[in-house]
C-alpha cells in the first residue's frame, strides 16, 4: 500500500505539484493521467525520491519513506521509463540482475531468477539471456525493462510512460501481458500516462491532475459518470464515454436469460466487444458461452444500452 | 561468367598502384651507393644493384602484386600479393647493399633509394587499401601488428640488412640508440601516464561542473596551441628557477635544461585530449540510462564505476590514443633542449646531412606511433561493448 | 563575443605587435634572465622580419595544403573516386604518426637547407587534417538533404557548388584552422634547417644558454599562434552563422 500525502513540489516561484494526496490499495493499479507539464512524472519521481519533494510525505507501506535511505528506498521499488534506460553495454541478464547483484544476491539465486523472469515475460532464457539491448525489438526491450523493474520482487512498481515508445499494435498487446503479470503477481503499480484509453484500460483507479494539482482520483467508472470538474469531462472525452463504460463491464454481469442465434461471445468479453460484434453482424440478440465453450444465456443490444447511460 | 568478368574488372586503385610499382622498378634508382658517408651518392637501378636471381625475383613479385592490385578485387588476395612485394624487397635492399658496395671497403654507404620506397609505399598501400576493406577484428589485427613486428625482428636480427647504411649508423651508436630509445618511451608514455592520473580526474570534475569544464577546455585549448619549441622554452625558464631555488627539486633531476621542460610540455599537451574526451565520453551517456541507474538505487559510485565510465571508455580511450600519438612524435622535439630521445639522431642527422642518421630516429618513432595506434585502435573496438554487433 | 573577451584579444593583439616592432620596449622584462652581460632583447636580426618571413611561409604552405586537399577530399568522394575512399581514410590516419619533425628532417637532404625543406614539411603535414575534415565535411551532408537537391533538378556540379560545399564549409575551415596551427609549429622547427622564422630566436638562446632569448621566442610565437587560432575561429564563427547551420567543431 502506499499514501500520498500533501505531496508538493516547488521550483522557485512555480509549484510543479501542488498539495497532492492520494492512497492506492496493494494490489491495485493506480493510473495518473494528465496533459504534458501537469506534474505527473515529478510525481512519480517524488514517490522514489529522485525528486526530493518541498513538502508532504510518502508512506510506502505505512513506512514514511524519508525515514529510509534513499538507495535502500529504490532497491524496494521498481523503476520503468520510457526509454527503458538499459544499460547497452551489459547483457539482457546483466541488466535484469542489476538490484539483486546490488543487493547482494547469491549467484545461483539471481541467475534463478533471471531465468523465472525471462520465462514470465515469454523470452526464451537460451536466446536472450546473453543479448545486448540494442539486439532487441522496441516490444523485447520494453519488456526486459519491466523484468529489470521486477528482479528483486519489488512490492511496487513505478511506471512512467512505459509504453510510450512502442507502435500501436505492439503496445496493447504490451499493456495486456502487464496485466496479466500483474493479476499474478499482485505488485503495487504506480503509472503515469497521457493516453486516456490506456488509462481505462489499465487502471484500477485513475487520478487526473492538471497544472500540478489533482482534480480526481476515483475508479474508471466514477470518473466517467460524476466528473469532478469540467477540464475531467474534456479529458475523458464526451464523444468517448458509453463505450469507455461499456468496456467497463464485462458481458458475465449483464447476462440475459434464454439463447440466441448467431456465433457465441465469451463471457469474459466486454460489452463494447459484444456491443460491436452484435452491429457488426445486424442481430438484436447473441449467445453467450463460458471459457469451456458451453451456454450461459444471452446478451441483446436493449441490455447493452442499458448499461451504457450516464443514469441507470 | 558475369561475377568472374566482374572480379577481374579493373581496379581503379589497384591501377594506381600497379602504375606506381612501374614506375618504381623502371624509373627510379633502387639503391644509393656512396664511396663515404659524406660524398654526394649515385643511384643504381634495380637491374645494376642485386644479382641476376635477385633481380628476377624483385621484379617478378612486383608484378605478381601489381597485377593482383589491378585485376583482383578479392582483399584478402590483394593482402596477400601485398605481403609477397614487402617480403621481397626488403630483403632484397639488404641483398643489394652487400653486392653494390666494393668488397672489404669499411667507408662505402649503400642507402634504399627512390625505387625502393616507391614499392614499399605502394606496397603498403595495397595492404592498407586491402586491411581496410577486410573490416578486420580487434584480435585479428593485434595479431598481423604482432606479426609484423616479428617480421622486421627477424630481418634485423638475422643480419640480412647490416651492410645498408641505416644499420652502419646503428652500429657505431648501438648503445645511445637503446638509452634513447628508453628516453623517448619515458617521455612520451610517462607524460601520458601522468595525463590520464590528472585529466581523468579532472574530467569527472569537468563533467559535473559546468563552469570549471568551460574554463577548463579553454585554458587547455589555448596550451594545445602554443607550438612544442615555444612551450618547451616558455617552461625552461621556470624550471630554471625551480632547480636553482628549491633543492628537493633539483634533487628530482629538476633542471631548466634537458628531460624536465619537456616532460611537463608533453604532460600538458596530452591533458585537453583526456579531459576533453572523458567530458564527452561522460556526456554521452543517454540520460534514460542515468535515470534508470538512479531510479534502481544505484549510489553515485556505483553509477560512476559500474554505467557511466564503461559506457564513456571508448571515448575516453580514443582520447588516450590521440594523446599518446601526440606525445610519442612530439618526443622527438625534446632532443633540442636536452632532453634526449630519438630526436637527438633526427637533429643529428639533420646538422650532418646525414640522412640515415635522420632515418635512425624517424622510422622508429613513427613505428612507435603506428603500433600504439593500432593497440589503442583495438582496444577501443573491444570496450564498445555492446555498442555494436560483436560477432 | 562578450566585452571582457574583445578587450582581451585587442590587448593581446597590441601587446603582440609592440613587442615584434619595439622590442627594446620589452627589454626589463628579460634581463635578469640574461646572465654575463649578454643581450636581453634578439639582436641578430629583425624580429619584425622573422614574423613575416614566418608568416609567410605558413600562409604559402597553407594555401597550397588547402587546395591540394579540398580538391582530393572531393575527389575521392565523387562516385568515380569512391573507390578511393577507404585507402584515403587508411593514409589519413597513418599520416598523422609521422612527427612533422620527421617530414622536417628528411626533407632536407633531399632539398637542402633553407626554407624549400619547411616549406615540403609544411605543406605535406598541413594536408592532412585538411583532407580529413574535408572528407568528414563531404560525406556528412545528409543524404535526404541530397535526395531534395537531386530532385529539384540541380546536376552534380551544381549540389557541389550549392549544397555540398557550403555545407561543408565549417568543418574544411576547421581543419585549415588546424592545419596552420600544427605549421606555426613546424614553422619553428624549421629554424634547425635554416628556413626564417621565430624558432630562430629560441634555437639562438638554447645554443648561447641565454634564456632570455629562450622565453621571449616562446612567448612570442605563443602568442603569435593563441591569436591566430583565436581569429581563425572567429571567422569560422561568422561563416557558419548563417540561418540553421551550426558551427560545428570537427575533430
Amino acid at each position: 500500500m502506499i499514501e500520498i500525502e500533501r505531496l508538493t513540489k516547488r521550483y522557485g516561484a512555480t509549484t510543479v505539484v501542488d498539495d497532492v494526496s492520494f492512497r492506492v490499495e496493494e494490489g491495485a493499479i493506480a493510473v495518473v493521467v494528465g496533459t504534458s507539464g501537469a506534474g505527473k512524472s515529478t510525481l512519480l519521481r517524488m514517490i522514489n525520491r529522485l525528486v526530493a519533494p518541498s513538502a508532504g510525505r510518502v508512506l510506502v507501506d505505512g513506512e514514511d519513506t524519508m525515514a529510509i535511505p534513499e538507495d535502500a528506498l529504490r532497491h524496494r521499488i521498481g523503476y520503468v521509463i520510457q526509454g527503458y534506460g538499459l544499460f547497452p553495454h551489459r547483457t539482457v541478464a546483466e541488466n535484469i540482475a542489476t538490484v539483486p547483484r546490488l543487493l547482494g544476491w547469491e549467484k545461483r539465486r539471481i541467475a534463478a531468477r533471471v531465468e523465472e523472469l525471462l520465462d514470465l515475460f515469454q523470452l526464451d532464457p537460451g536466446e536472450f539471456a546473453q543479448k545486448f539491448p540494442h539486439q532487441l525489438s522496441g516490444g523485447q526491450q520494453q519488456r526486459v525493462g519491466v523484468a529489470r523493474a521486477l528482479a528483486a520482487k519489488p512490492a511496487l512498481l513505478l511506471m512512467d510512460e512505459p509504453f510510450g515508445a512502442l507502435d500501436p499494435v505492439i503496445r496493447s498487446r504490451a499493456q495486456d501481458d502487464l496485466l496479466a503479470i500483474q493479476r499474478r503477481l499482485r505488485t503495487t503499480v504506480v503509472l503515469v500516462t497521457h493516453d486516456m484509453n490506456e488509462a481505462f484500460h489499465l487502471g484500477d483507479r485513475i487520478a487526473v491532475m492538471d497544472r500540478g494539482r489533482l482534480l480526481q482520483y476515483a475508479s474508471p467508472g466514477e470518473l466517467l459518470l460524476r466528473p469532478a470538474e469540467a477540464f475531467v469531462e474534456q479529458l475523458v472525452g464526451t464523444a468517448e464515454r458509453p463505450f469507455r463504460l461499456l468496456s467497463l463491464t464485462k458481458v458475465g454481469e449483464a447476462l440475459e436469460p434464454g439463447h440466441a442465434e448467431g456465433e457465441p461471445i465469451l463471457l469474459s468479453a466486454t460489452l463494447r466487444d459484444a456491443l460491436s460484434q452484435l452491429v457488426w453482424l445486424g442481430r438484436e440478440a447473441l449467445p453467450v458461452v463460458d471459457a469451456a465453450g458451453a451456454p450461459a444465456g444471452r446478451i441483446s443490444i436493449a441490455q447493452i444500452l442499458r448499461h451504457g447511460r450516464a443514469l441507470p | 561468367m558475369a561475377s568472374l568478368r566482374a572480379s577481374l574488372s579493373l581496379d581503379r586503385v589497384g591501377a594506381v598502384i600497379a602504375v606506381l610499382i612501374g614506375v618504381a622498378l623502371t624509373a627510379a634508382p633502387f639503391v644509393t651507393y656512396r664511396a663515404n658517408r659524406i660524398v654526394a651518392g649515385e643511384g643504381r637501378m634495380l637491374a645494376d644493384a642485386l644479382p641476376p636471381a635477385g633481380v628476377a625475383a624483385v621484379v617478378l613479385a612486383a608484378i605478381a602484386a601489381a597485377a593482383c592490385a589491378a585485376l583482383i578485387r578479392r582483399p584478402a588476395i590483394r593482402l596477400a600479393a601485398a605481403a609477397l612485394g614487402l617480403c621481397a624487397v626488403f630483403p632484397a635492399v639488404g641483398v643489394s647493399a652487400g653486392f653494390v658496395a666494393p668488397a672489404g671497403n669499411g667507408f662505402a654507404r649503400v642507402s634504399p633509394a627512390l625505387g625502393f620506397w616507391l614499392l614499399a609505399l605502394a606496397f603498403a598501400l595495397l595492404a592498407a587499401d586491402a586491411l581496410m576493406r577486410l573490416r578486420l577484428g580487434p584480435w585479428v589485427r593485434l595479431a598481423a601488428l604482432a606479426a609484423a613486428g616479428a617480421a622486421i625482428a627477424l630481418l634485423l636480427l638475422s643480419g640480412a640488412w647490416a651492410d645498408l647504411s641505416l644499420m652502419k649508423e646503428y652500429a657505431g651508436r648501438a648503445e645511445s640508440f637503446w638509452r634513447e630509445a628508453r628516453q623517448h618511451l619515458w617521455l612520451a608514455l610517462g607524460s601520458t601516464g601522468v595525463a590520464c592520473l590528472v585529466g581523468l580526474p579532472l574530467g569527472m570534475l569537468g563533467h559535473r561542473i559546468r563552469r570549471l569544464r568551460t574554463a577548463l577546455l579553454q585554458v587547455l585549448n589555448i596550451v594545445q596551441t602554443i607550438p612544442s619549441i615555444a612551450l618547451f622554452g616558455i617552461l625552461i625558464a621556470p624550471l630554471g628557477y625551480l632547480a636553482a631555488h628549491v633543492p628537493l627539486a633539483a634533487a628530482l633531476g629538476i633542471r631548466g635544461i634537458g628531460a624536465a621542460p619537456a616532460f611537463v610540455a608533453l604532460f600538458l599537451y596530452s591533458l585537453l585530449p583526456v579531459v576533453a574526451n572523458t567530458i564527452t565520453g561522460l556526456g554521452q551517456v543517454p540520460a534514460a540510462v542515468t535515470d534508470a541507474a538512479r531510479g534502481m538505487g544505484m549510489s553515485a559510485r556505483q553509477r560512476l564505476v559500474e554505467v557511466e565510465l564503461p559506457l564513456a571508455l571508448p571515448v575516453i580511450l580514443a582520447g588516450i590514443r590521440i594523446a599518446l600519438v601526440q606525445n610519442l612524435g612530439m618526443a622527438t622535439i625534446a632532443a633540442l633542449i636536452g632532453g634526449g630521445g630519438f630526436g637527438t639522431f633526427v637533429f643529428q642527422g639533420i646538422g650532418q646531412t646525414a640522412i640515415d642518421l635522420v632515418l635512425l630516429g624517424a622510422i622508429p618513432t613513427v613505428a612507435l606511433s603506428f603500433a600504439a595506434a593500432i593497440l589503442l585502435d583495438a582496444l577501443i573496438d573491444l570496450t564498445q561493448r555492446g555498442a555494436h554487433d560483436r560477432d | 563575443m562578450s566585452r571582457r573577451a574583445f578587450v582581451l584579444r585587442g590587448l593581446a593583439l597590441l601587446l603582440f605587435v609592440a613587442f615584434v616592432t619595439a622590442p627594446q620596449l620589452f627589454a626589463f622584462v628579460f634581463e635578469p634572465l640574461a646572465a654575463n652581460r649578454a643581450p636581453a632583447i634578439y639582436n641578430q636580426g629583425s624580429l619584425l622580419a622573422l614574423t613575416l618571413s614566418h608568416l609567410r611561409t605558413v600562409a604559402l604552405a597553407t594555401l597550397a595544403s588547402t587546395v591540394l586537399a579540398v580538391a582530393l577530399g572531393i575527389l575521392v568522394t565523387r562516385p568515380w573516386g569512391q573507390e578511393f575512399l577507404p585507402l584515403s581514410r587508411a593514409i589519413v590516419n597513418i599520416g598523422q604518426t609521422f612527427p612533422p619533425v620527421a617530414v622536417l628532417a628528411i626533407a632536407v637532404p633531399l632539398v637542402g637547407f633553407g626554407e624549400k625543406p619547411a616549406f615540403i614539411a609544411l605543406f605535406l603535414y598541413g594536408l592532412l587534417p585538411i583532407f580529413e575534415n574535408t572528407l568528414t565535411g563531404l560525406t556528412g551532408v545528409s543524404p535526404q538533404t541530397l535526395e531534395a537537391a537531386k530532385g529539384m533538378g540541380l546536376n552534380a556540379r551544381q549540389r557541389l557548388l550549392q549544397v555540398e560545399l557550403p555545407l561543408a564549409l565549417p568543418v574544411i575551415l576547421a581543419g585549415i584552422r588546424l592545419s596552420v596551427i600544427i605549421s606555426l609549429g613546424t614553422a619553428t622547427i624549421g629554424s634547425t634547417v635554416a628556413a626564417k622564422g621565430l624558432g630562430e630566436v629560441i634555437i639562438a638562446g638554447l645554443q648561447s644558454n641565454n634564456l632570455a632569448f629562450v622565453l621571449q621566442g616562446g612567448l612570442v610565437v605563443a602568442l603569435m599562434a593563441v591569436l591566430i587560432h583565436d581569429g581563425l575561429g572567429l571567422a569560422e564563427r561568422m561563416a557558419a552563422r548563417k540561418p540553421g547551420r551550426h558551427g560545428g567543431e570537427a575533430a
